[in-house]
């Protein structure tokens, strides 16, 4: 069976580009959040091996939603997801123990690119 | 990876951004500073130049991007949200709404606007704060990693009112309007198909088609029900951009307006909503350019320096009430009268005969204009007449209240849905015609001796007021049958303000009809808003009452 992942990003649009590029990257999509309390709803049912974690939502501080994920489903990986402009906060996110991150736009090289250090 | 298939979900996400952004700066410039408000703006910034970054719309994730730069400042305490911002902002999210525009227009290449770019990186916060007031700054504690706290603990479940927000965005799909358009239109032929189906079974003998008749009415009514509800959108959908509007007229004019909406959430039909958007638009310009008195005026009056104009939507049954209200210098019946005579719009003795609420109607007559000599008592003929024509299309009614000296309330009575709507068929002449039932307050029977000569028109008694009775004959061209001993069956209808009686040949009952538009040149008929098939096929035409009455 192949790996599966959850799209967390208020943006629809991002989340169908990143959906189509991680299907061609092999990977089922599983689950879809657009908010925090979505993605904690959506992790009572789902245990993706893979979530990306974009962390700028709007209802919830992002580096509180991924200890949140870290917590509850310890053996997920998390990607960060974000635009330039917020380096500061990607590195608090990696500290606090996101996988990799992946930075906006998304392409399906820059995509392939954090999903081959996640296996390092 | 092929982009371009992302880009109508992208024009239209990136069009709630930037309604949400516009919003934003002009709550943020009325209620001063708010943590949230500015984070909101921050990440509506931020999404849409991740987007417009990732569609290769590079124009567009710049210009964003130095948005929310501008922002930052704020985030961090460094400056206060000062107009100067708001400004710089506003006119960031006109460009970008032009940008979006062109995208949609398939525009191949979107120029960078170069100067506001320019005028963006060169804001200097440090000066903007020294002129900034010091109660619109931001508390001196502000997160250090440039996120916004929420909450301390995600795992807690969020109490009732809490401010998480759910998004449908699974539960949802994204309609184009031309299909909700078809879909009414099938319905609509569906409901005069079933009433085909059971004006020729009536006459018959066959129980077995009966029951499958009953339960298609059910379905076909639950199908109608769940049509209109598709096609229902909040009165936000047009209100967003009003408090923008009132912000820039008021600017304009040196005045200080602060705009109020309550009961944004309230659904009206889609055809109705974009149809009153502009007589709104009539209505609260009015209300800035004549109704509002400068901060000066209002302070020597006793007033406070700043004005508010309020919109209050209510539901009541199947209408909609839009009440916009002002606390301006308010329109003297008497004043607006004689100026209507003076411009020989009505005669001496008509205007004599008006109640004060007919009088302030007065504004509505075409061709009616405040002169720059009544200016002082709030002209407000512009657009008037357009307004309350476009009111009374949609079936719905208009009504102005307004005190001298406390300001003027503007009441919209409408629909909540248009094209399938109940109607009471009538005879006239050798036509049936359709009267729409909210426009019908009640009917009677007179007898010929109850009308009277009432100057020169026909007219009877009804609860001690004397009602004017028109005649649905001379609207559609029709020869009144004469002679008849019997009871004469009228139509009361408030629609135009004032009740008016208006006399028919025969009541033939309801029928719930579906309304259809009539082409050119048919459509340019005064009286007529549309068409509909009956159940025994024949086309009947629907009244305009308020261009009857």
């Amino acid at each position: 069976m192949g790996k599966t992942v959850m799209i967390v990003d208020d943006s629809l649009v991002m989340r169908t580009i990143l959906r189509g590029i991680m299907r061609e990257q092999g990977y089922s999509v599983v689950a879809e959040a657009a908010s925090g309390i979505e993605t904690m709803k959506q992790l009572h049912e789902h245990s993706p091996d893979l979530i990306t974690l974009d962390i700028i939502l709007p209802d919830v501080n992002g580096l509180n939603l991924l200890d949140a994920i870290l917590a509850i489903r310890p053996q997920s990986k998390v990607v960060v997801c974000s635009s330039i402009s917020q380096e500061a906060v990607i590195h608090k996110a990696l500290e606090h123990g996101a996988h990799a991150f992946l930075q906006k736009p998304f392409t399906p090289e820059k995509v392939a690119a954090a999903l081959e250090n996640l296996e390092r | 990876m092929d982009i371009s298939q992302y880009r109508d979900l992208f024009i239209s996400e990136s069009r709630g951004h930037i309604q949400a952004i516009t919003g934003l700066i002009v709550r943020l410039e009325d209620n001063g500073y708010d943590a949230g408000c500015v984070d909101d703006l921050f990440r509506h910034a931020h999404s849409l130049k991740g987007m417009a970054a990732t569609m290769e719309i590079n124009a567009v994730a710049n210009l964003a991007h130095r948005m929310e730069d501008l922002l930052s400042p704020v985030r961090s305490g460094e400056c206060p949200f000062s107009p100067l911002i708001a400004d710089l902002l506003l006119e960031g999210s006109d460009t970008l709404s032009g940008m979006i525009d062109a995208v949609e227009n398939g525009a191949a290449e979107l120029p960078e606007p170069h100067d506001l770019l320019q005028r963006l990186s060169a804001f200097d916060p440090t000066a903007a704060s020294a002129s900034g007031s010091p109660d619109s700054g931001r508390p001196a504690s502000s997160p250090a990693d440039g996120i916004p706290p929420v909450f301390s603990s995600p795992l807690k479940q969020p109490k009732a009112g809490h401010s998480f927000r759910h998004s449908d965005s699974f539960k949802s799909v994204r309609v184009r309007t031309e299909t909700l358009d078809r879909l009414i239109n099938i319905t609509g032929e569906l409901i005069t198909t079933r009433h085909r189906l059971a004006d020729v079974t009536s006459g018959m003998d066959a129980p077995h088609l009966q029951e499958p008749l009953k339960q298609l009415t059910v379905l076909i009514r639950e199908l109608r029900d769940e049509v209109f509800q598709a096609r229902m959108l909040p009165f936000s959908f047009v209100a967003e951009r009003f408090p923008r509007l009132v912000r820039d007229l008021a600017r304009a004019q040196g005045k200080e307006i602060a705009l109020r909406i309550k009961g944004r959430e309230i659904e009206l039909d889609r055809g109705i909503l974009e149809e009153i958007a502009e007589p709104l638009v009539h209505i609260l310009r009015n209300a800035v350019d004549h109704g509002m008195e400068t901060p000066a005026e209002r302070t020597a009056t006793g007033k406070r320096a700043a004005g508010e104009i309020t919109i209050t939507v209510s539901r009541d049954k199947d209408h909609v009430e839009i009440a916009v209200a002002d606390d301006g210098r308010g329109m003297s019946p008497h004043l607006l009268a004689e100026q209507a005579v003076a411009q020989g719009l009505i005669g001496r003795n008509e205007a004599d005969a008006l109640t004060p609420r007919e009088k302030l109607l007065l504004t509505c007559l075409p061709g009616f204009s405040t002169a720059k000599t009544i200016s002082d008592i709030s002209g407000r003929g512009v657009g008037m007449d357009a307004v309350k024509n476009t009111v009374q299309s949609l079936s719905g009614s208009l009504a102005i209240e307004s005190e001298p000296g406390s300001g003027s309330r503007i009441v919209l009575r409408l629909p909540v849905t248009v094209s399938i709507i109940p109607a009471l068929l009538v005879r006239c002449g050798a036509l049936t015609v359709a009267l729409p039932v909210n426009a019908v307050s009640r009917t009677i029977e007179l007898k010929r001796s109850d009308l009277f000569d009432d100057n020169g028109h026909l007219a009877f008694m009804l609860d001690n007021a004397t009602i004017p009775l028109k005649s649905l004959h001379a609207a559609f061209g029709q020869k009144p049958s004469r002679g008849t001993e019997g009871l004469l069956p009228v139509v009361i209808s408030e629609v135009g303000g004032a009740p008016v009686g208006i006399m028919t040949d025969a009541l033939m009952g309801q029928q719930e009809i579906f309304v259809k538009p009539l082409g050119t040149p048919l459509s340019r008929l005064r009286g007529i808003t549309g068409g509909a098939v009956t159940g025994d096929g024949s086309i009947v035409f629907v009244a305009d009452l308020g261009a009857i009455g």
